[in-house]
């Protein structure tokens, strides 16, 4: 058998120095997107390659990952150090988790390409968000990934269906004047004009946990179900919380027990369409309901402009987004969308280079996002964006991309959309511990634990199907079993020395 | 391996032995390509994975550091009792009903004078292995959705509370039970109905000759015959026992927290966890570990087999 | 063909009474193997509003054929996948039941000296894997299985549970007789196996070429695995696939992805859209089936003694 190894390694390596002989010039670098719908990228490419072949020096290649794929694609394309792969998409979200694989040295360092190559780069991009790309990294502290200008700020907001509240009796004063504990009466009286199978209350229960108890994700807590809460200053969001800086078990707090137990009221009353407490239903209930406008109080994650996107305006309702809090910076939303050079890259300063020109330079980003002028869109005669057929075949993710800023304003969100985009986002504050990210490796088989603990109570628990009187106690001590002081300890550990450091 | 016939000598190729083998090799080369070089990677269960420089697999396969058995820590989660039991509870109802049935219709189909109706019921047993498990598991939603469900539509119009079935462990071992043998019985029979073609006719006749009724001739002609299929099934079956039909427990449920306490098993435990950390030395040490139980599970069984009936034993 | 066997008929068939009891039987769970595909089906025709009103349901408030005016829409896609279904299916299943063939065979041979060790070669691997990572690195760097045909086809083409269970159809329906008999007429080993071994296995052979097939039909992880930038090589079942998988991720990343979730939902085809390609996906496979069936069934009609 030995020989037939032997054989095929040669044969390989004889296919490898081919494929190498017959290398164009210019070196091609390979990126990997997330959230793409894109069938055809052949007049796009050969634009952005004229483009970039003198600025950059190099060829491009684009793996246009889709929501259900990238995941599997980038996990594997990094851990298996494939050099096919120059640059991906990676954030605190996504499998291929920012901090994590920065950590164990997936992703290259990028200070000193930065301090060579990326003055446009550092120009064009906040100063934040380099402050929220530059963690403790393989290599020490810096910055490895892009960090993209989006919505970098996180906003919970009520969805309310004003056309249903005024036919009730009540304008959104009215309802801005109401807490979470008042929805009762308005929900009753909603349910007794549209009859019995009407759920007044549209919610994401996890998002609605956070909105009422005024916490925050923690990037670095268990992903699925998030077991720690750090409470907010509803007041003032860059001011220290009602509790301080202390990470909390979400689940032992008197604020969670007074949440779910009026929650539990609102399901017992019919208020709460059942499917929404259970995990793979959930969010297709919410999601058709919401798209028919078939609803009274939702719960929206927001982001500037958002009321004027066809995803509201399709509704056939008139739509009001009711802030909980102003608008503020935390690492989640900071660390939201970036882009970072694989330490298996054969090209990292050409790969640096591109990312460098695309969020700096608006013609690229133009180019990769909104298409070719003339086939993906025409611009009218304000001089806005308006796409044509062809968009069908060629739409990115555009948050996913970089900085969205440079964009040129569509006609859909009006002249100066982008502007007013931009100053939304700059002046947005940051909460007291923002740039903090949870390093659980130390605790990973605690995580996993009260991960599936909690996966086995909280979605229910919030959507209010489960007796807290009975359930909760229950869920408490089979998660001190798991070991959540041991987690909950080494997180506040942690904060408190980012804290000092800071 | 002694020589049947004993005409050449044990040591020495025979020019027979040459032509089998090049019968067995392309299957035995893509074996191990595909199948015996990626087990190196079985190492990553007992290290803490990580790039290094050069960023290169077999690299960092090499060099990331040994962490010894602290990938298996995972076990020690209050839950690991609650998923092993599923798993190995399930496993084993399932395999004796999922037999039990599929040789029973097997034999009906075979004995059926009316060849159309037995084509077509084969036809249609078929269909359920053609579904995925997020197909079927619309079905059962429209069964037993809350809101719109056939059944708490019918008790609520019986004047009754309807059932929160997604909320309610109670009924979720039989209608995993249901799923499941509605979705492998028929595939099986379609092997064990393969089997009884085989048998040689002759037996039947010999049978009926000697004035054997149908009922035994299935008891002492069809059942033997297709013995030998039946155990290495079975065998296979036993080997797998640690390890469950992710789509069934994580689909069919609808991945309802609630239901955890029935339907979390080995596999569905390891994904949501994976999801959760993407630690892949912990899913590693998962995927091991059932590689090793189900390895003692066929050896034992086959031990047992073999002491019954050398000729049905898998090796 | 064998009529006249039927003299003892009683001794030959189960009565009238068994009979019908049978037929009750298998009709029965017959019935409801199809009934859910009955159910793909509705819900394919079914209007979105209904669907957003009162779920899937068998009784549905509306009808519509949007979906399949959809689905031919997607045009060349469509057509190009469902080529690459047939071609990876064909080409696949004759290739791989060709090496199961091969491979078994020998393993059924008694006198084959390294028996034992082949056997245990391929068996292994049905327990130990090395895992998804080392895998795709075998397959991708070593092999060049990426972005082509091959990789979507070379993966699959060997199962060892398939080699076992044509083993054991050697074992059941080939006489060892038969083989010596052969051998001793000078017939070399592959004469032996192709016109002596095979006539006599065929409903073995075709049992384990609709399992091949249907692996094959069915396949689409290896796809999101293997193919990054060159879609055209993609199978009919990927694109059904890769629908659900966006849906579900948007659905998990809700909280996350907040209002870009929101709007990347809005673009996800209907539900009645994926009932439509269940629709296009199982039906060929489901047309093809009779033709394994002839060889399984036609054995048993040969059998002329069970009447």
């Amino acid at each position: 058998m030995k020989k037939v190894f032997a054989l095929i390694l040669a044969l390989a390596m004889v296919l490898t120095a081919a494929s190498f002989s017959l290398a164009e010039e210019l070196p091609t670098i390979t990126i990997m997107f997330h959230g793409s719908n894109v069938t055809d990228d052949t007049a796009v490419l050969e634009a952005v390659n004229d483009y970039i072949a003198d600025k950059v020096g190099a060829k491009l290649e684009v793996v246009w990952g889709t929501w259900g794929d990238f995941d599997d694609k980038a996990t594997n394309a990094l851990l298996s150090g494939d050099s096919g792969i120059d640059m991906v998409f990676t954030c605190s979200w996504s499998a291929d988790e920012y901090n994590t694989y920065a950590k164990n040295g997936y992703f290259v360092k990028l200070d000193d390409l930065i301090a060579e190559y990326g003055a446009d780069l550092t120009a064009a991009i906040p100063e934040s968000l380099m402050q929220a790309a530059t963690i403790e990294g393989a290599e020490g502290m810096g910055v490895y990934a892009v960090n993209g200008f989006k919505d970098t700020a996180t906003q919970n907001t009520w969805d309310v269906n004003v056309t249903l509240l005024n036919e009730l009796g009540y304008t959104l004063d009215d309802f801005r004047a109401m807490s979470f504990y008042d929805f009762g009466e308005m929900f009753q009286k909603a349910k007794e004009l549209k009859g019995d199978s009407f759920y007044p209350f549209l919610v994401e229960p996890m998002v609605l946990e956070r909105m009422v108890t005024g916490s925050i994700i923690v990037t670095g807590d268990s992903g699925s179900t998030n077991l720690l809460s750090l409470y907010l200053n509803q007041e003032d969001v860059s001011a220290d919380g009602p509790e301080g800086n202390v990470l909390l078990n979400k689940f032992a707090t008197e604020e969670y027990r007074r949440f779910v137990d009026k929650m539990h009221e609102y399901y017992e009353a019919g208020y709460v369409d059942p499917s929404l407490a259970v995990a793979e239903t959930s969010n297709d209930t919410r999601t058709n309901a919401q798209n028919t406008g078939d609803y009274l109080i939702g719960t929206q994650s927001y982001a500037y402009g958002y009321e004027y996107s066809p995803a509201v305006l399709d509704r056939g309702i008139e739509v009001a987004f009711v802030p909980c809090t102003e608008p503020y910076v935390d690492t989640t939303a900071a660390q939201g969308a970036m882009m970072a050079i694989s330490t298996a890259s054969e090209h990292p300063v050409e790969s640096f280079k591109f990312l460098a020109l695309l969020n700096s330079d608006p013609t690229l980003m133009t180019l990769m996002n909104y298409g070719v002028e003339g086939v993906h869109y025409n611009l009218n005669a304000d001089g806005l964006v308006e796409f044509t057929d062809e968009r069908a075949n060629y739409s990115p993710w555009t948050n996913g991309m970089g900085n969205v800023t440079i964009l040129p304003d569509t006609a859909a969100e009006g002249a100066g959309f982008r502007e007013a985009f931009k100053a939304y986002y700059a002046s947005a504050k940051a909460i007291p511990c923002a740039g903090f990210a949870f390093d659980n490796t130390e605790v990973a088989n605690e995580m996993a634990a009260l991960g599936t603990v909690a996966a086995q109570y909280a979605l229910a628990l919030d959507a209010g199907a489960l007796d807290p009187e009975t359930t909760l106690p229950d869920f408490l001590a089979a998660l001190d079993d798991a070991g959540m002081q041991t987690y909950l300890d080494a997180a506040n550990a942690q904060l408190e020395a980012f804290m000092a450091a800071k | 391996m002694t020589n049947r016939n004993g005409v050449r000598g044990a040591g020495r190729w025979s020019r027979k032995d040459f032509w089998l083998l090049t019968m067995v090799a392309p299957g035995a080369i893509w074996l191990l390509l595909i199948r015996y070089l990626p087990m190196l990677g079985v190492v990553i269960a007992f290290k803490n994975y990580k790039a290094q420089k050069p960023n290169t697999f077999w690299n960092n396969l090499v060099k990331s550091e040994w962490v010894g058995l602290k990938n298996f820590a995972f076990l020690k989660s209050p839950s690991t009792v609650t998923m092993i039991r599923n798993t190995l509870l399930y496993n084993a109802v399932w395999i004796v009903l999922v037999l039990v049935l599929a040789v029973l219709l097997a034999v009906m189909m075979s004995e059926l004078k009316n060849r159309f109706m037995a084509k077509a019921y084969q036809t249609m047993m078929f269909f359920p292995y053609f579904l995925s498990w997020v197909v079927a598991s619309y079905f059962v939603l429209a069964f037993l959705d809350p809101t719109s469900g056939m059944i708490p539509s019918i008790q609520k119009s019986l004047g009754l509370k309807p059932t929160q079935f997604y909320m309610t462990t109670g009924p979720w071992p039989v209608i995993l039970t249901i799923s499941n043998l509605w979705k492998n019985v028929g595939y099986s029979s379609v092997l064990y109905l393969a089997a009884i073609t085989g048998i040689d006719t002759t037996l039947y006749e010999a049978a009926a000759v000697d004035g054997a009724t149908k009922r035994q001739q299935v008891w002492h002609v069809t059942l033997p015959g297709i013995r030998p299929m039946i155990i290495i099934l079975l065998i296979m079956s036993v080997g797998k026992i640690f390890n469950a039909d992710f789509g069934l427990f994580y689909n069919v449920p609808q991945n309802s927290g609630p239901l955890y306490p029935v339907t979390q098993v080995i596999d569905t435990y390891v994904y949501n966890t994976y999801a959760n950390t993407h630690n892949m030395g912990m899913s590693a040490a998962a995927g091991l570990l059932q590689s090793v139980v189900g390895c003692l599970c066929i050896v034992v069984t086959n031990l047992i087999v073999r002491r019954i009936d050398a000729d049905s034993s898998l090796f | 063909m064998g009529r006249d066997r039927r003299t003892s008929a009683s001794l030959n068939t189960f009565g009238p009474g068994a009979q019908a009891v049978f037929h009750v039987t298998l009709g029965l769970f017959a019935l409801l193997c199809i009934l859910p595909f009955a159910f793909v089906i509705i819900i394919s025709f079914t209007s979105e509003d209904s669907i957003r009103q009162i779920g899937y349901s068998f009784a549905p408030l509306g009808w519509s054929t949007q979906a399949y005016r959809y689905v031919f829409r997607l045009g060349n896609a469509l057509w190009r996948s469902y080529f690459n279904s047939f071609l990876i299916t064909a080409v696949g299943t004759a290739v791989s039941v060709a090496i199961c063939v091969l491979y078994s065979y020998p393993l059924y041979r008694k006198d084959f000296k390294y028996r034992g060790f082949f056997n245990f070669l391929s068996f292994f691997t049905m327990i130990f894997g090395g895992g998804l990572v080392p895998t795709f690195v075998v397959c991708k760097t070593l092999l060049g299985l990426s972005d082509n045909y091959a990789a979507l086809i070379v993966p699959l083409l060997f199962s060892p549970f398939n080699v076992i269970v044509m083993r054991t159809f050697f074992q059941t329906t080939v006489p060892r007789e038969l083989i010596e008999a052969s051998t001793i007429d000078g017939a070399g080993e592959y004469r032996t196996l192709f016109q002596v071994v095979l006539p006599v296995v065929k409903p073995g052979i075709a049992t384990i070429a609709l399992l091949n097939a249907l692996a094959f039909w069915n396949e689409w992880f290896l796809s999101l695995l293997y193919i990054t930038k060159n879609m055209d090589v993609i199978p009919l079942q990927y694109l059904l696939m890769r629908m659900q998988r966006n849906a579900d991720f948007l659905a998990k990343n809700a909280g996350m992805l907040g209002a870009d979730a929101a709007a990347a939902a809005r673009k996800l085809p209907s539900q009645s859209l994926k009932m439509a390609l269940v629709v296009f996906i199982v039906v060929p496979i489901a047309c093809a089936y009779p033709f394994f069936q002839r060889y399984v069934v036609a054995g048993l009609t040969v059998g002329s003694v069970k009447g």
